[in-house]
C-alpha cells in the first residue's frame, strides 16, 4: 500500500474550519516568523525548560510559551518575561527532539512585542538602550548603558554598581570617554538593513 | 489468427450512471460499423443475471469468440465477466473490458464529448481484442519446508508452529545461540512471569523437534528461486568447538587467559575468549571469539585444547556454505537498541551507574547492585524516550512502545527487591495500551513510584551520585534530584543487519527502517513478496505478547501458502521469443524481482516470480521478450484504436500503471471530479512497459499528447519514470515532435486531484500548441513501417 506523503504543517493550518479562525490565524502567523516554523511539532516533553539556565527568572517556561502560541494566546506571550530572559544559549534547541527553535522564535517575538507595545519587562530597556548606543557610537559605550538601565530610585544598588564601575575602570575594562568610530554611518546602515529583515 | 474473429460488444447503461452522460444508442451505432463486430447491444445492467445470460446466449448462438464489455472499471467486475465467458466455454482471457463509467460518464458533463470518448475507448478495445490469445494460469508444486530467519522468541514460536504442522523448518541464527533478547530479561510485564521460565522450555522443544534444524552462527547471504521454491544460500561461521562433543563443563573458560566484556551480560561482566553465551544456551556448547583468541591473534596458546577432556576444540574449522530449498520464509531478525551515547546530555558511558534498561534487567538477575560500588541502589531514576519520538538528528520519530511498561515493571521490581526504594520515572507520556497495562501503571502509582511528567534535560555525575535535572511540566517547576542509579530507555531500532537482509530477500523497508508489511491493517505479516512473511520487532517496535501472536500469524500464513501444495502463477508474465536473445543482460538488471537469470545461451524467466511489469520487454534491444496479455500487437492496436476516430481533438493518451494510478483515476471518478474528456486512459502493467515505438505509433495515429502516470508504490520509482520520459523526449525531438507533448507523474492512490489537475493543465498546454501537421504523422508512420 502506498504511503501518503505527510501533509505539511502549513497545509494543516490552511485547511482549518472557520470556527477557530483567530486561533489558527495566530498559529499561521507565528509559523511564518523566524523560529516559529515547527511550533506544531512540539510534543510538550519539557526538555527545553528542564535545561534552561534562565528558567528561574521566567514567568512561563519555554515549553509553556509554545503551548500558549498553539492555543492562540498571543497577547499573553508577547507580554511575558520569558521572551526577554532567553539568553539564546541554544541548550533547548540542541536537546529538543522536534527541532523547535525557541531562541530564534524569542527574538522574533521580542520584535513583535515592541511593535505592538506589549513590553512589560525592564529588560526590554536594556536591549533598546544597547541598540541606541551602538547606533550612536558605532560600538558599545558601557557607562552610558549603565546609566540608562540602572534603577535610579534604588540607592544601595546604585552604590554597589558604582563600586563595580570603579574596579572595572581601574582594570581598563571600560573607559570614561565615549568611543569614536569613523564608520558610524556604515554601522547604522547595517543595523537598518538587519532590522528590516528582522521585521519581515 | 488466420480466421477472422467475431466480436460481441455489450454496452451497459448502468441504470443511468452511464446512459445519462453517454448516448449509448449512438455508441451502439458507431460500434456496429466496425469490422468483425458481430453483435453490439446495450443493456440496463450487464452485470445482472439477465445481462450475464444475454452474453452467454450471444456466445453460444451467434458463435462469438471475443467479448467486449463496456461498463464500469475492470477493477470492479473483470472477474465477474471472465467467469461469465468461461461458463459459456470461452477462454476467460478473450474478454476485454472498457471503463466508460469511472473514467468517462462520471467525470465528464458534455454529452457529445463523453459519447465520442466512449466510442474511442470501445473502438480501441475492439481493435485490441482481435489480437488476444488464450491464456491459462500455470501451477507449480511447492517445496514443503520453511526458513525462519532469527532465533528469538518470534523465530522459535514460528518454527515450532510450522514443525508441528509437519513442515521441515530451518532456523538461521546469527549469534552462537538461539533465545534472542528475551533470554536476557528478568521478569516480564504485566504479569511478572519469569522470562527464562517461559522461554527456555520453548528453546528446548524447538531444539529437540525432529522437524527443526537450528543453524547458529549463520546468515542468509543470497536468495534465488521464487515463492514456493526459494533457494537460500547460508553462510556458517565456525565456532571452533564441536557442539556434539562439548559437554559444557566450562573448564576451557576457566583456563583461557583472555577476557572480554560479556555480550549477554550487556558489558557489565567480563568473560573469556572461549565462552558459553549463557547457561541455558542452545546449542549448549562453548564458542571461541576469533578476534580475541590468542591462537588466532598471536598464533599460539591452545590451553583450552589441552584441558578439554572431550576433545571438542577444533581450530581447523572453516567457514561453510549451505544451500537450502524452502517454500516459504519467515523473517524475524528482531531489533537492536539505540546507543544512548547519541543523546549526550544523559552522560551515558561517563559514569558506571548510568545504565540502559536491558542492563538493569541483567543487574536484577545478578542481584541488584550499583555497578560502581556493588551496593543496592535506593533512589533510582528511570528516564524514558531516550532517542524516541524524536525527529531531530540521531532520533527515531516513532515510539519505542515498550519503554513505559518496562520502566514501570522495573520500578515495581526495585520496590520489591530493595527496602525503602524510591523509584522516579521521568516520562513524556505514559502509554499503557495493552491488556492489563493500565492496571499495571495504577499498581506502580499505588506503590508510590514518583512520576514526573517531563523529559529529563540532563544527567550530571556528581561524585558518587547522579543528578537529574528536569522540568515537571505539570507543575511548571524545575526538578533537580540526586540518584544512586539512572536507567535509560533507549529507542528500539531495526536490527543492524536488517538493511542487508531486506535487500537479500528483496523486500521493502519502511521509512522508519523496519520491514514493511504488505498492508498496514489487512496484511500485517505479509511482505510484498509472496511466500515471505515477517514476525516480531523487525516489523516495528512491539512487546513479547504481540511478537508471539505475530509469529503464530506468520506461521499460519506460511502454512496456508504451502498447504495448497502448488502455487498459481498469473499467465500475464514475460516470455521469451526463441532464438533472439543475445544475452546482453539488460533484462536481468532491470527486473525488480530478479525473476530473470542467465542461462547457457539465453536467459531464463522464473514465471512464478514475474510480476508482469513488462520493463524487460521494452528494454530488450533484440525484441526477444513479450508480455502475455500486453503483447506488442495488442498494445499498438489499442493505442491506434483510441486516437483513430474522427472526433475533434486534441487527443491525449494517459498511460496509467494498472494498480495504483489506474485505481486512483477510478477513485476520482467515484468522487465525480470532472476533467477534460480529451484524456483517454490506457491501462498498462507499468509505464516501464512502454518504449519509443508505442509513442511514435500514438503520434502517427493521431495523438496530440501523451501522459505517463506511475503508481507511487510500484517497483519503478519517480526517478526511473523521469529517466524514461527524458529519454523519450530527446528521441521525439528527432522526429520533430516538441518534447512538451510528453508529460509524466507519479501518484499515490488518494492523489487523484493531483493527477486530474495535471490532466487539465496538460490539455490546456496542448490546445495552445499548433497542431501536428498530417505530413509529419505520415512521415512517422513510414519510418515505423520501414523498421
Amino acid at each position: 500500500m502506498a504511503q501518503k506523503p505527510p501533509e505539511s504543517a502549513t497545509e494543516r493550518v490552511n485547511s482549518a474550519s472557520k470556527d477557530e479562525d483567530s486561533r489558527r490565524n495566530i498559529v499561521k502567523e507565528v509559523m511564518k516568523m523566524a523560529g516559529g516554523e515547527k511550533i506544531l511539532e512540539c510534543i510538550q516533553c519539557g526538555s527545553c525548560s528542564g535545561g534552561c539556565p534562565t528558567r528561574f527568572a521566567m514567568d512561563h517556561s519555554p515549553m509553556q510559551i509554545i503551548k500558549m502560541l498553539n492555543l492562540g494566546m498571543k497577547t499573553e506571550v508577547l507580554s511575558s518575561s520569558t521572551i526577554w530572559y532567553c539568553s539564546t544559549c541554544h541548550t533547548c534547541i540542541t536537546r529538543c527532539p522536534r527541532e523547535v527553535d525557541f531562541p530564534t522564535l524569542a527574538m522574533s517575538l521580542r520584535n513583535e512585542a515592541i511593535k505592538q507595545n506589549l513590553v512589560k519587562n525592564t529588560s526590554a530597556k536594556f536591549h533598546e538602550s544597547f541598540f541606541n548606543i551602538v547606533c550612536k557610537y558605532g560600538k558599545m559605550y558601557e557607562p552610558e548603558l549603565f546609566i540608562n538601565v540602572m534603577d535610579k530610585s534604588n540607592m544601595s544598588g546604585l552604590r554597589a554598581n558604582a563600586n563595580l564601575g570603579i574596579r572595572l575602570l581601574k582594570k581598563g575594562k571600560i573607559r570614561i570617554r565615549a568611543p569614536k568610530t569613523e564608520q558610524v554611518p556604515w554601522v547604522n546602515g547595517i543595523l537598518e538593513k538587519t532590522s528590516e529583515r528582522g521585521s519581515q | 489468427m488466420s480466421q477472422k474473429p467475431s466480436i460481441g460488444v455489450f454496452i451497459c447503461h448502468c441504470g443511468g450512471n452511464i446512459s445519462d452522460t453517454v448516448d449509448v444508442a449512438r455508441v451502439k451505432d458507431a460500434i456496429t460499423s466496425i469490422d468483425n463486430v458481430r453483435v453490439a447491444e446495450t443493456f440496463e445492467y450487464v452485470c445482472s443475471n439477465p445481462g450475464q445470460e444475454k452474453i452467454k446466449k450471444a456466445i453460444n448462438e451467434r458463435g462469438l469468440d471475443r467479448v467486449v464489455v463496456a461498463s464500469c472499471s475492470p477493477r470492479m467486475h473483470l472477474d465477474t465477466f471472465r467467469q461469465v465467458v468461461k461458463s459459456a466455454g470461452m477462454n476467460p482471457y478473450f474478454l476485454e473490458m472498457v471503463n466508460i463509467r469511472e473514467q468517462c460518464s462520471w467525470v465528464h458533463d458534455d454529452k457529445t464529448k463523453a459519447t465520442d470518448k466512449a466510442i474511442a475507448l470501445i473502438h480501441a478495445a475492439v481493435k485490441r481484442c482481435q489480437f488476444l490469445e488464450p491464456l491459462s494460469p500455470d501451477k507449480v508444486k511447492v517445496t514443503e519446508s520453511v526458513l525462519v530467519i532469527g532465533g528469538g522468541i518470534a523465530g522459535i514460536n514460528s518454527a515450532l508452529e510450522l514443525a508441528e504442522k509437519g513442515y521441515q523448518v530451518y532456523i538461521v541464527e546469527k549469534t552462537p545461540t538461539i533465545g534472542g533478547h528475551m533470554s536476557q530479561l528478568s521478569k516480564t510485564f504485566p504479569t511478572f512471569d519469569c522470562s527464562a521460565c517461559i522461554l527456555t522450555p520453548r528453546m528446548v522443544s524447538v531444539s529437540q523437534h525432529p522437524k527443526v534444524k537450528i543453524l547458529t552462527n549463520s546468515e542468509i547471504i543470497s536468495l534465488g528461486g521464487s515463492a514456493g521454491n526459494y533457494e537460500a544460500k547460508i553462510r556458517i561461521t565456525p565456532r571452533y568447538v564441536d557442539p556434539k562433543k562439548c559437554i559444557a563443563c566450562g573448564v576451557c573458560s576457566l583456563k583461557c587467559p583472555v577476557t572480554k566484556p560479556s555480550v549477554f551480560e550487556e558489558n557489565l561482566v567480563l568473560e573469556k575468549a572461549i565462552y558459553r553465551p549463557f547457561k541455558q544456551a542452545i546449542p549448549n556448547a562453548s564458542v571461541i571469539d576469533k578476534e580475541l583468541c590468542l591462537h588466532f591473534t598471536k598464533g599460539g596458546c591452545g590451553i583450552c585444547e589441552q584441558f578439554c577432556k572431550s576433545g571438542a576444540i577444533d581450530f581447523s574449522q572453516q567457514e561453510e556454505f549451505m544451500d537450502l530449498k524452502v517454500g516459504a520464509i519467515v523473517a524475524s531478525p528482531g531489533f537492536s537498541l539505540m546507543d544512548p551515547r547519541l543523546v549526550s546530555q544523559y552522560s551515558f558511558g561517563l559514569h558506571p551507574d548510568i545504565v540502559t534498561n536491558i542492563q538493569f534487567e541483567r543487574l536484577m538477575l545478578q542481584g541488584l547492585h550499583r555497578p560502581s560500588n556493588g551496593e543496592a541502589p535506593k533512589k533510582v531514576a528511570f528516564i524514558l524516550c531516550v532517542g524516541s519520538r524524536k525527529t531531530a538528528a540521531n532520533g527515531n520519530a516513532y515510539c519505542c512502545k515498550i519503554g513505559c511498561m518496562t520502566a514501570i515493571k522495573q520500578a515495581l521490581l526495585l520496590d520489591k527487591t530493595v527496602p525503602d526504594a524510591e523509584p522516579w520515572i521521568f516520562y513524556t507520556d505514559v502509554r499503557a495500551h495493552g491488556k492489563g497495562y493500565e492496571e499495571f501503571y495504577a499498581k506502580a502509582r499505588e506503590h508510590l513510584t514518583v512520576f514526573v511528567r517531563g523529559r529529563a534535560a540532563e544527567v550530571i555525575p556528581e561524585g558518587d551520585k547522579l543528578t537529574v535535572v528536569a522540568e515537571d511540566t505539570l507543575l511548571g517547576k524545575h526538578v533537580r534530584e540526586s540518584f544512586d542509579l539512572v536507567v535509560l530507555s533507549p529507542a528500539l531500532m531495526p536490527s543492524k543487519v536488517l538493511n542487508e537482509l531486506a535487500s537479500v530477500l528483496g523486500v521493502d523497508l519502511g521509512p522508519d527502517g523496519f520491514l514493511l508489511e504488505a498492508h498496514h491493517k489487512l496484511k500485517g505479516v505479509e511482505t510484498k513478496k509472496e511466500g515471505i512473511y515477517v514476525a516480531g520487532a523487525a516489523q516495528g517496535p512491539k512487546d513479547i505478547r504481540e511478537t508471539t501472536m505475530e509469529s503464530m500469524a506468520a506461521a499460519s500464513k506460511a502454512s496456508t501458502f504451502l498447504g495448497k501444495g502448488e502455487v498459481t502463477v498469473s499467465p500475464e508474465v514475460a516470455c521469451l521469443i526463441p532464438n533472439r536473445c543475445n544475452l546482453c543482460g539488460n533484462c536481468i538488471e532491470i527486473c525488480p524481482t530478479k525473476a530473470i537469470s542467465k542461462g547457457s545461451n539465453t536467459v531464463n524467466i522464473a514465471s512464478v516470480s514475474c510480476l508482469g511489469c513488462g520493463a524487460c520487454v521494452s528494454i530488450c534491444p533484440k525484441e526477444a521478450l513479450t508480455l502475455k496479455n500486453t503483447t506488442e500487437e495488442q498494445l499498438i492496436a489499442q493505442i491506434e484504436g483510441i486516437v483513430e476516430g474522427a472526433d475533434p481533438g486534441p487527443k491525449i493518451i494517459a498511460f496509467t500503471e494498472k494498480m495504483t494510478a489506474y485505481g486512483s483515476a477510478d477513485l476520482g471518478g467515484q468522487s465525480r471530479r470532472n476533467y477534460s474528456p480529451n484524456i483517454r486512459i490506457i491501462r498498462v502493467p507499468s509505464v516501464s512497459r512502454l518504449g519509443l515505438k508505442h509513442i511514435l505509433h500514438a503520434f502517427a495515429a493521431g495523438a496530440d499528447g501523451i501522459i505517463f502516470v506511475e503508481g507511487d508504490d510500484s517497483f519503478f520509482k519517480e526517478d526511473r519514470v523521469r529517466e524514461l520520459v527524458i529519454k523519450f523526449k530527446k528521441d521525439l525531438g528527432k522526429f520533430g515532435i516538441p518534447s512538451l507533448r510528453l508529460q509524466s507523474s507519479t501518484i499515490t492512490l488518494p492523489q487523484y486531484e493531483k493527477m486530474f489537475a495535471l490532466f487539465d493543465d496538460f490539455v490546456e498546454r496542448v490546445k495552445k500548441m499548433s497542431p501536428i501537421p498530417q505530413e509529419k504523422r505520415i512521415e512517422i508512420k513510414k519510418y515505423l513501417e520501414a523498421t
